[in-house]
C-alpha cells in the first residue's frame, strides 16, 4: 500500500510544474550559472587589471630618484603613464578626481638621506576604493626599494648572504586538493543542503496542505488504508524529491565541468573530478538521506497543521534560515568536524562533506555525525506520525 | 446495514475558540446521544440545519473522526474495533469532495481500486460497467483539471463505487450542481438502494429527501429530534410540507431550550 502511494503521489509531484522547477530546472542550472559567472568575473576582473594603465603622479624634481627608477621599471608590473606635479595638494587633488590613482611623494629629506644611505621616507597617496591600486603602488615601491638596496650592498663593498643569516623555505605539505576542499569545501555541501531543503518545501506542501485545501485527504481516509501507511507513502516522495534536487545539483555540477568546460584550473578540476567519484556520491548521499528525511520530518508537522498552502509556505520559508544559517558554516575556515560539531544537525552534514572533500575525513566522526542524523529523522517522522494521526489537523 | 448506538463525539477547544464562543468548557459536543438504524435496500435521510453535527457524524461512520462513546457497526463490524475492515464496506460521496486534478479519471479509479485491494481483472469490469452507465469513455484519458463540474462529479461517483460497497454515504451530494448532474446522482442513489445497498443521504434539498427517502433522522445541536419512517413523518406532519415541517421542528425544539 506505501507503494501505491509513494506511486501516484510520484505521478502527481513530477506533473506539478512548480515542484519540477524547484527540483529539477533549478538545480541543474546553479551550477553552471554559479561557475560560469564566477570564472567570467574573476577573468576579466585579472585581465582588466593586467592591462590597466594607471596614472602615477610624483612630487619632486624631474631628476628625483624615485621618478627615475619608476621610470625605469618594467612593463612586466603593470602598465603606467607618469606625471610630475608642483606640490602634494595638487596630486591629491588629482587623485580625488581619478585622474591620477597612485601618488608618490619623497620626502624634504630624500636626497639627502639616500646619499647618507639613511632611510629615505616616501609616501604613497591613493584611494581605497580604487581596488588593487595599493597592491599596484606596493608592487613598484618594493621593486624600487630592492634596487635601491643592491646599490648599497655594491657602494659598502657587503655581500648580501652575509648579512642574511637565515634563509627560510616555507613548504606546503597539504595538497591543492585537501586546500580547495578546506577553503572552498564549504560551499558544495551548502548547495545541496539549500536545494534538499528546497526540494522537499514544495511536494511537503502540496501532498499535505494541498490534499487538505483540495479535499482529497477525506476520500483517502475513508479507504481501508492505514494513516501511517499514508504518511509513509507521502513523506517517500518529499524525502526522494529532496534528494532529486540534490542530485540535480550534482548533475550541474558535472555538466559544468564535463559538458561545457566552464572551469580550466587544473587544480581545481581535479577536486571536482574526486568530487563526482562513486565513493564520495556514496557517502554524500548516505549523509543526505537522513537530512532529507529530517528535512521532510519538520516540514510535513507544519504542512499537517496548515490550513492553507499559503500559511504552510509562510511558516515553512523562514525555517529556510534556520537551515542555511548553520549551512554556512562551512564557508569559515577553521571550523573543524569533531565530536562536538558532529553532534549538530545541518553542520555536521556540512563539515563532513567539506572533510570528504579535502581527503581528510574522520571515519568515526562521520558515523557519528551519520548517527546523529538518523536519530533526528526518527524523531521527526514520529512527530509528522502523531501529527498526520490527529483527527482535526487531517480535516479541515 | 449500519447500527449506531449512543454515538457521541466532543472535539477540543482551544484558548482562541473557547473565547470566541464565551464558554469556559474545554470540549465542544457536536453529536449527543445519537442512536438509528440504516437497513439494506433502504435510504436513510440525515436532515439538519447548518452545524447540526451530521457531516461529523458522516465523518465517524466513515472512520475520517473516532466517536468520543457509542458506538457504530457496519455490517456488523464495529468501526472503533476493525476500522480498516469497516472501511472496506463504505463508499463516501460528499458535494466537496475534491479529485487530483493532474491525474486522469483512469488513473484515479485506479489508484483507488488498488487502495481497496482489487483484483486487476475485477476492476476492469467494474470499471468498464461504471464509465458505460457514467458515459466516462469520452474523458477517461482527460487530466481531471481540465473535465467540467460534472465530469468531475462523474469521476467521484466512480471513485465512490469502484469497490462495489455494501454501506454508500452521501453527504450533500447535489450541492453546487447542475440539474443534469443532480439528476445522475439521483439516479445512482436509486440504483444503490435496487441493488439492496445500505443508503445515507444528507441533503439540504427537501425535494430530494421526500422523493428518495425510506426513513428520516432529524438532528439539531448533535441530539436527534426525529428518528423513524418516512411514511409515518409524513402522516404526522403538522405542517402543510416536508420543509415547513422541518422548520417547525427545529424551531420547537429551539423554543424548548431558550
Amino acid at each position: 500500500m506505501i507503494f501505491t502511494i509513494f506511486k501516484k503521489e510520484l505521478k502527481d509531484t513530477l506533473r506539478d510544474k512548480r515542484t519540477l522547477i524547484m527540483m529539477l530546472v533549478i538545480p541543474v542550472a546553479i551550477f553552471p550559472v554559479i561557475l560560469s559567472l564566477f570564472v567570467t568575473v574573476s577573468e576579466s576582473f585579472t585581465k582588466e587589471a593586467a592591462e590597466k594603465t594607471i596614472q602615477i603622479g610624483v612630487v619632486g624634481e624631474p631628476d628625483n630618484y624615485v621618478l627615475k627608477r619608476l621610470e625605469g621599471l618594467p612593463q612586466e608590473l603593470g602598465k603606467k603613464n607618469i606625471t610630475v606635479y608642483k606640490d602634494t595638494v595638487e596630486l591629491k587633488a588629482a587623485i580625488k578626481v581619478d585622474s591620477a590613482q597612485i601618488g608618490i611623494v619623497p620626502s624634504p629629506h630624500f636626497t639627502a638621506n639616500m646619499a647618507l644611505k639613511k632611510p629615505a621616507g616616501v609616501t604613497v597617496y591613493y584611494n581605497a576604493t580604487d581596488l588593487g591600486m595599493k597592491n599596484r603602488a606596493e608592487a613598484y615601491l618594493e621593486t624600487i626599494e630592492s634596487i635601491a638596496q643592491q646599490e648599497r650592498y655594491l657602494d659598502l663593498k657587503i655581500n648580501e648572504e652575509e648579512i642574511r643569516p637565515l634563509k627560510i623555505n616555507y613548504s606546503n605539505v597539504a595538497s591543492s586538493k585537501e586546500m580547495i576542499g578546506k577553503l572552498a569545501g564549504g560551499f558544495l555541501p551548502y548547495i545541496f543542503i539549500a536545494f534538499g531543503f528546497i526540494g522537499c518545501m514544495y511536494p511537503a506542501i502540496d501532498l499535505f496542505t494541498g490534499e487538505k485545501e483540495r479535499g482529497t485527504i477525506e476520500t483517502l481516509l475513508t479507504t481501508p488504508v492505514a494513516r501511517w501507511q499514508i504518511l509513509f507513502g507521502k513523506m517517500g516522495v518529499v524525502v526522494l524529491s529532496g534528494l532529486l534536487a540534490s542530485t540535480f545539483a550534482l548533475l550541474g555540477l558535472f555538466l559544468s565541468i564535463e559538458v561545457f568546460d566552464i572551469v580550466q584550473n587544473p587544480e581545481i578540476l581535479d577536486v571536482i573530478h574526486g568530487i563526482l567519484s562513486p565513493t564520495f556520491i556514496v557517502m554524500l548521499f548516505a549523509l543526505l538521506f537522513p537530512l532529507t528525511i529530517f528535512f521532510a520530518g519538520m516540514m510535513i508537522p507544519i504542512a499537517v497543521y496548515a490550513k492553507s498552502f499559503k500559511e504552510a509556505q509562510s511558516i515553512i520559508t523562514p525555517l529556510n534560515i534556520v537551515v542555511v544559517l548553520p549551512a554556512m558554516v562551512g564557508f569559515f575556515p577553521g571550523i573543524e568536524l569533531t565530536a562536538f560539531t558532529a553532534c549538530i544537525p545541518i553542520v555536521n552534514i556540512v563539515l563532513a562533506t567539506k572533510e570528504l572533500i579535502a581527503g581528510t575525513l574522520d571515519f568515526g566522526l562521520l558515523g557519528l555525525s551519520f548517527a546523529v542524523m538518523v536519530s533526528l529523522a526518527v524523531l521527526a517522522v514520529f512527530i509528522s506520525y502523531k501529527r498526520f494521526d490527529k483527527e482535526t489537523n487531517v480535516v479541515l | 446495514m449500519i447500527e449506531v448506538t449512543n454515538l457521541r463525539k466532543e472535539f477540543a477547544l482551544s484558548r482562541q475558540q473557547r473565547k470566541e464562543l464565551s464558554t469556559p468548557s474545554k470540549t465542544a459536543i457536536a453529536v449527543d446521544d445519537v442512536s438509528f438504524t440504516c437497513n439494506p435496500g433502504r435510504i436513510f435521510s440525515l436532515l439538519g440545519p447548518n452545524g447540526a453535527g451530521k457531516t461529523t457524524i458522516m465523518r465517524m461512520l466513515s472512520t475520517i473522526f473516532k466517536p468520543t462513546s457509542g458506538t457504530i457497526k457496519i455490517g456488523g463490524i464495529d468501526v472503533s474495533e476493525d476500522p480498516r475492515e469497516a472501511r472496506k464496506k463504505i463508499g463516501f460521496l460528499t458535494g466537496s469532495t475534491g479529485l487530483y486534478a493532474r491525474l486522469t479519471p483512469n488513473e484515479l479509479i485506479q489508484y483507488f481500486a488498488d487502495l481497496y485491494g482489487i483484483p486487476k481483472n475485477v476492476c476492469e469490469q467494474r470499471k468498464e460497467k461504471l464509465y458505460t452507465l457514467l458515459d466516462m469513455h469520452e474523458f477517461q484519458g482527460k487530466r481531471i483539471g481540465k473535465l467540467s463540474t460534472g465530469m468531475k462529479q462523474k469521476v467521484s461517483i466512480c471513485r465512490t463505487m469502484i469497490h462495489d460497497p455494501e454501506v454508500v454515504v452521501f453527504d450533500e451530494p447535489t450541492s453546487g450542481l447542475d440539474v443534469i448532474t443532480a439528476e445522475n446522482i439521483i439516479q445512482l442513489i436509486r440504483d444503490c438502494k435496487a441493488e439492496g445497498k445500505t443508503v445515507i443521504f444528507s441533503s439540504h434539498i427537501m425535494g430530494e429527501v421526500d422523493l428518495l427517502c425510506d426513513d428520516i433522522a432529524i438532528i439539531h445541536k448533535g441530539k436527534v429530534l426525529h428518528n423513524g419512517t418516512m411514511s409515518d413523518f409524513r402522516e404526522n406532519m403538522q405542517a402543510p410540507n416536508l420543509t415547513a415541517e422541518f422548520i417547525r421542528i427545529v424551531n420547537q425544539t429551539k423554543l424548548e431550550n431558550a
